[in-house]
């Protein structure tokens, strides 16, 4: 209970403090900016660069455009619809991950193989990729159901998001001591026996610290995915549209940001409460 | 029966290869059922890699391994042995009565024979009231004893221990060392365990076998006759006889002839 206290009160904490400094660097700072050797280090301070807080914070309940949806709704909606691709990006990526490393520890030739491409695949630039993968997507169908865009992010976010459970697992499969390795081979234990068993419970460690970059892989694909291959509905493709109206109602694009962000805590918190159930049935000396 | 021999056998790492090394060579040794054997000698003599060549966890270069009057492979199948090592290595996500039931579990015993089996271990070595701790609340001496009773879950008529004391301050050890021959008297269990020490190999056997090393093979048998252990065999002449003899032997000195048991 104190811990949970402490908690809440940390993260209430952390946002005054956050606010202060918005607000605290509005106030004293250069509207210009701060220039170092010309070079502006620090933003404009003028409302159309940094709005008050609260401006932002009441453009969520105005109306998107005259007449429409309140802003926060629109944004909610936004953020669902980029949900549904980061959520099967995950699970997905996280799936292939997991398949990828079981193969490599099975299979050192595997690892040697495959290695080098895992990591190659993290290094071809998103922006030139996702064209790439919409412009497959566009003559695929699965079925007779036509391919649709949120498809092709969600290849995108699923495509960022296997090569740290991936790493990471390979890492925690290989874990275990050799004599633990030797007893279960003492016991006549087979492959299978022994990763279920030993490898995949002994791996735990290296797999919640893989699960939350693999998180916040998959939003990061996800909005730029969005972005990059212009898919209407996400709240990447809100970020985009709303900035084009930031001389004109410059507190729009943060709402924007701020609802891209809010997607990238609930499920960084939702990896964070499924470690907590695990651990909950380990208790630790 | 015997439960183990050993004829011929040979180990060699790398062969035919620059590093090639010859870590054992023509062992023949046979353990009787119920007798409790030592090996002793100097690091790299071999002595770990006789304890793998019988639970087939390594194969032999040359010879043959027999197990319960099986090849050492099938009797490895038939969780014929239980081991343990020198570091407990316990799985630290299981629970200590988990960790007991491990082997059952992969022999496929039910729920309730591995519980019962589970308790009935954890009370010979004197851990029934810490079943449902984790191995990370327990002490080394403790974790060891779990270990034993994991390595004696499935009742096998052999024992196999690579140095388990070795990591234990001196007053667990010796309270182990009891605590072990009696489960080993009691279950009719034969052991083979592998030590550094001479005090230690001397107590707890029947016969201590000693080695050297380059290339690892058995130098010398000697047998021990103590009796019946007790408050004062650490103390009684005897004992200290038998530390000499074993010292003299794996110093390679002459030792007064007598016939292996």
């Amino acid at each position: 209970m104190n811990r949970r206290l402490r908690l809440v009160l940390g993260v209430g904490a952390a946002l005054v403090v956050g606010v202060a400094l918005w607000e605290g660097y509005k106030a004293v700072g250069d509207p210009d900016g701060t220039v170092l050797f010309g070079a502006r280090v620090l933003p404009r301070t003028d409302d159309a660069a940094m709005p008050h807080v609260w401006t932002i914070l009441s453009r969520f309940g105005e109306p998107e455009l005259a007449g429409g949806d309140p802003i926060w709704l629109v944004v909610l909606q936004a953020c669902l619809f980029t949900l549904r691709s980061v959520a099967i990006g995950f699970v997905a990526g996280g799936l292939i991950g997991l398949l990828l490393a079981v193969l490599m520890q099975r299979l050192r030739v595997v690892e040697r193989g495959l290695l080098p491409y895992v990591i190659l695949s993290q290094t071809v630039p998103l922006i030139a990729l996702a064209p790439v993968i919409a412009g497959w997507g566009g003559r695929l169908s699965i079925g007779t159901y036509p391919w649709q865009p949120w498809m092709s992010v969600t290849v995108i976010a699923m495509y960022l998001a296997f090569f740290p459970v991936a790493v990471g697992m390979l890492r925690g499969l290989q874990s275990p001591a050799p004599i633990a390795e030797e007893l279960m081979r003492s016991y006549a234990a087979g492959w299978w026996q022994t990763l279920v068993k030993l490898r995949l419970p002994a791996s735990t460690p290296y797999l919640f610290p893989a699960l939350r970059l693999a998180a916040a892989a998959a939003v990061v694909g996800a909005v730029v995915g969005e972005i990059s291959t212009g898919t209407r509905g996400g709240v990447g493709r809100l970020v985009i549209e709303y900035s084009r109206e930031a001389t004109t109602d410059p507190a729009k694009v943060f709402t924007a940001m701020i609802g891209a962000a809010a997607l990238g805590l609930a499920v960084a918190g939702v990896v964070g409460l499924s470690e907590f159930l695990v651990g909950q049935r380990r208790v630790r000396a | 029966m015997s439960a183990v021999m050993l004829e011929g056998v040979s180990k060699v790492f790398n062969a035919g290869r620059a590093d090639e090394v010859t870590a054992l060579t023509g062992v023949d040794l046979t353990v009787a059922g119920g007798e409790f054997v030592s090996l002793i000698g100097p690091s790299g003599c071999g002595k770990s890699t006789l304890l793998r060549l019988v639970g087939d966890l390594i194969q032999p270069s040359a010879g043959t391994v027999t197990v319960a009057g099986k090849p050492a492979r099938t009797a490895r199948v038939d969780q014929e042995y239980g081991i343990a090592f020198q570091q407990a290595g316990l799985f630290d996500w299981r629970t200590v009565q988990r960790n007991v039931e491990l082997p059952l579990e992969l022999r496929g015993s039910s729920r309730k024979e591995r519980a019962e089996r589970a308790r009935e271990m954890l009370e010979l070595v004197g851990l029934v009231e810490f079943a449902g701790h984790y191995p990370a609340q327990l002490s080394g001496g403790m974790q060891q004893r779990v270990a034993i009773a994991r390595a004696l879950a499935v009742h096998p008529p052999l024992l196999l221990m690579d140095e388990p004391f070795g990591a234990l301050d001196e007053m667990t050890r010796e309270r182990l060392q009891d605590e072990l021959l009696r489960i080993c008297a009691s279950t009719g269990t034969s052991t083979i365990f592998v030590t550094h020490s001479i005090p230690e190999a001397v107590y707890l056997s029947d016969r201590v076998v000693v080695m050297s090393a380059r290339p690892g093979r058995i130098t010398d048998v000697v047998p021990i006759d103590l009796g019946a252990r007790g408050e004062t065999t650490r103390q009684s002449p005897g004992f200290f006889t038998g530390i000499t003899k074993v010292r003299r032997a794996l110093r390679g000195d002459a030792v007064p002839a007598e016939a292996p048991a």
